[in-house]
């Protein structure tokens, strides 16, 4: 019989069983099962090499020749059997990155997850959030990004651009719902860390205690390595400790995630400097066999325009924000320009505010809507009192007397050059002119700090000055170090620097266990199928994402407590009923086409699922049309679209949004269900020259055939 | 064209000769997704863009294989 089930995902399955079953409690055999698991979920997912066959054979021997005495030697034979008897299929998986039947896309992560760059499975803990099951939530979401508390509030939340529910009204508040979790969970006390694999005895150090390196440190951690982290700053945190402001991040918030990855046995060696207080050399001969770099990207770029050299009060916003960070709270000046237009500038304008700056104002070359920074943050900026300068090129600084006086200017306009698809800002004629100030803060962008690896030989840097790794599996051209965050990216977003970090931590653990690494980056892993939540259609379509409380603008203008309060937990849970589920339904289409085409009633108006061109949604017009047939649920390949009876009602749904709820009607003879009135008469428009029903008889098709034969029967002439 | 902004939809048309573009990219092309980071503090034309492509996850890539969809 030919098999209809992919066999590298039934075999996958079959692992995964088996090691949540518990039965695979022989040591050996445990992380012969993970590494196999590892390996084959890389060929379901079309990101194995050449060498992945092999290191399955090599691993399913070594398993066999444990013995019957090793827990599991009836599944390795019975591995060892499946892969055999479908060799082809598995080196076709591996050659063509194709699944002939499907199923290895099957349980696709919906774009949310996709989206994210650490990978985190957003629908489940969104559908654990609201059924109030915070600890679950950010169980889960620790699975992919340890500091959950820390995204929550500072992320830039690619998720949101994403997610489906956007091509409806708005985006799911999935970095807030986040937040709340991780409050509410470490309030409450449920915020634990996951048991740890037993001690390996080798040792791994983390150089940089920002998000990239606290996420490597933490996955090492928990795959049972030794972590040293080695940090230049008197506290870990990286860039989220002094490139971010506490009104926008707590440091307490920072601690008490720190604090758990330290409770893990990970050990921090603050104020001390790769290069200078330690080197490789001595790291190596204390036995670290493996090495990660996640140091950031501090360095701030010049402005490169005259006066810029001559006068203290120029300064990078990243200096700026590290002082006050680290408790320096002296204003710079009275009237500030912070010259950029991306989040540190900001973050630099909005702190100035904070210090007692009389006036703070950003002058940006383009326009409001070129600005890199979160519309979120330019728009508290301004309610805070923070002016904007567009289409504002700085000329040359200007003072006297070694003050600065002011900052020469010139108006820019938008054009297009020849030969280029993009508008650039070029200078009007004649159109300097001078804006007054004291200080001038420049925050137009980061590099990387490379004198403090060159002493790491045959490292490769790319033309921008970042260290050069294969993102698949973050390993730099140097065996045994690795490196993510901004070191490799350039100055970037917390949630890549934690991806990075987790993806190299994966590939530290293959590289000291000498397992083949993957060819393709990792593809997010989906985490669970948590029930959906019954939402009626109205509900789903009325709810609307609620709006952020912030801090009364007295206290955002004087203090750095919280600018954000939080959503109520009210807010939380509705919130969490918007989620479409896309976890679930693959927005395939197939419901929508044959209810279309096939039945010819075009009851499903769910434009959201094309993502290219998006058209109107409105689940509540199901209702009025659908004659619940049954037949989207019937060719919904994932099991999204159901329709069940329930009571006296048949009830259509999709990912648990109630679209159409039908009174049954039963055979007036026997009282067996025969479906909904409407459902009847269609059927009974079709079939209307077949056979006709005395008048007001509702017959199932046992007692109509039965009915029919007996009239039959009476009706022949003996 | 301006430049890319978050939340924008483009098309990865072709491959790119930038050294951070890497072989498994290739499978990339002719494939859609949304802006979901520009460059995050300099307007460089240069610099590496983050987009997510509609079933593929997100990576940073040049901006010279990208193209809008809605302009």
């Amino acid at each position: 019989m030919t098999e209809t089930r992919c066999p590298v995902n039934r075999i996958l399955s079959e692992i995964r069983s088996a090691m949540e079953s518990g039965a695979l409690n022989h040591p050996r055999v445990h992380r012969i099962a993970e590494q196999l698991e590892e390996l084959i979920d890389d060929i379901a997912w079309g990101r194995a090499g050449s060498d992945h066959l092999p290191a399955i054979d090599e691993l399913l021997q070594e398993w066999l020749g444990l013995g019957e005495e090793a827990s599991g030697a009836a599944l390795a034979r019975q591995l060892s059997a499946g892969i055999s008897a479908n060799r082809e299929v598995f080196e076709s998986h591996v050659k063509t990155h194709n699944c002939a039947t499907g199923d290895c896309v099957k349980l696709a992560p919906a774009p949310c997850q996709m989206t994210c760059p650490a990978g985190i499975d957003v629908p489940t803990y969104l559908a654990l959030i609201g059924q109030g099951k915070d600890a679950e939530a950010v169980a889960v979401i620790r699975r992919d990004n340890p500091l959950p508390w820390v995204c929550g509030l500072v992320c830039t939340r690619p998720c949101e651009f994403m997610c489906v529910r956007a091509r409806i009204d708005t985006p799911i508040a999935i970095k807030s719902l986040k937040a709340f979790a991780a409050e509410r969970a470490m309030s409450v006390g449920s915020y634990v860390n996951p048991p740890q694999e037993p001690p390996k005895g080798r040792k791994v150090c983390v150089i940089g205690a920002g998000p990239g390196g606290l996420s490597a440190a933490y996955y090492l951690a928990l795959k049972g390595y030794t972590v040293r982290v080695i940090e230049a700053l008197p506290m870990a945190g990286g860039m989220l400790m002094v490139g971010i402001p506490r009104y926008r991040l707590p440091r307490e918030v920072i601690d008490r995630e720190v604090a758990l990855i330290e409770s893990l046995g990970v050990e921090f060696r603050y104020n001390t400097r790769f290069g200078s207080d330690v080197t490789l050399d001595q790291l190596r001969k204390e036995g670290f066999e493996a090495f990660f770099f996640a140091i950031g990207a501090h360095n701030a770029y010049k402005l490169g325009i005259p006066g810029e050299d001559d006068f203290p009060q120029v300064i990078d916003a990243i200096s700026l924000l590290k002082r006050v960070a680290l408790g320096e709270r002296h204003k710079p000046g009275e009237s500030v320009i912070v010259i950029g237009g991306g989040n540190v500038a900001i973050d630099a304008a909005r702190t100035c505010l904070r210090l007692g700056c009389q006036s703070v104002t950003i002058a940006y070359r383009r326009t409001r809507v070129e600005m890199p920074a979160d519309v979120e943050e330019v728009e508290q900026a301004e309610e805070e009192g923070v002016h904007f300068a567009f289409l504002t090129i700085p000329k040359q600084i200007t003072g006297k007397d070694g003050k600065i006086t002011g900052l020469e200017c010139v108006r820019a306009q938008l054009i297009q050059k020849p030969g280029s698809k993009r508008k650039s800002p070029v200078p009007i004629l004649g159109g300097e002119f001078v804006m007054p100030a004291d200080t001038i803060v420049a925050a137009i962008g980061q590099r990387v700090d490379y004198q403090a690896l060159e002493q790491v030989d045959g490292l490769e840097w790319t033309r921008r000055d970042t260290i050069k790794v294969n993102t698949a599996t973050m390993a730099t051209s140097r065996e045994g170090i690795f490196a993510a965050g901004d070191a490799v990216t350039g100055p970037a977003t917390v949630i890549e620097a934690i991806g990075g970090g987790k993806r190299a931590a994966l590939a530290i653990d293959r590289y000291l266990q000498g397992i083949p690494q993957p060819e393709l980056p990792p593809v997010p892993v989906r985490r669970g199928r948590v029930e959906w939540t019954e939402v009626p259609a109205s509900t789903k379509m009325v709810l609307k994402r609620p709006e952020m409380p912030l801090l009364t603008i007295d206290r955002r203008r004087t203090t750095f407590q919280q600018v954000e309060l939080g959503f109520s937990e009210n807010q939380v849970r509705e919130e969490a009923r918007r989620c479409l589920r896309c976890d679930i339904c693959r927005r395939c289409g197939k419901c929508v086409e044959v209810c279309r085409d096939h039945m010819g009633i075009d009851a499903l108006k769910l434009g959201y699922m094309d993502f290219e061109h998006p058209s109107e949604t409105d689940f509540r017009r199901t209702e009025e049309k659908c004659i619940a047939c049954g037949a989207c649920a019937a060719n919904c390949p994932n099991d999204a679209m159901q329709i069940i009876d329930r009571g006296d009602e048949r009830i259509l749904s999709l990912c648990g949004t109630i679209l159409n709820r039908q009174k049954l009607v039963l055979c007036s003879n026997c009282g067996k269900v025969i479906g909904p009135q409407r459902y009847l008469d269609f059927i009974r428009k079709r079939v209307d020259d077949i056979g006709r029903l005395p008048e007001g008889q509702m017959l199932c098709e046992v007692c109509a055939r039965n009915q029919s034969a007996k009239l039959h029967t009476d009706s022949m002439p003996v | 064209m301006n430049r890319f902004h978050k939340g924008q939809k483009i098309q990865i048309f072709k491959s790119s000769s930038d050294e951070s573009w890497e072989p498994f990219m290739d499978s990339f092309v002719g494939l859609s997704g949304v802006i979901t980071d520009p460059d995050t503090s300099i307007n460089d034309p240069d610099a590496l863009v983050e987009v997510s492509i509609e079933g593929k996850g997100t990576y940073r890539l040049p901006q010279d294989c990208i193209r809008p969809l809605d302009e």
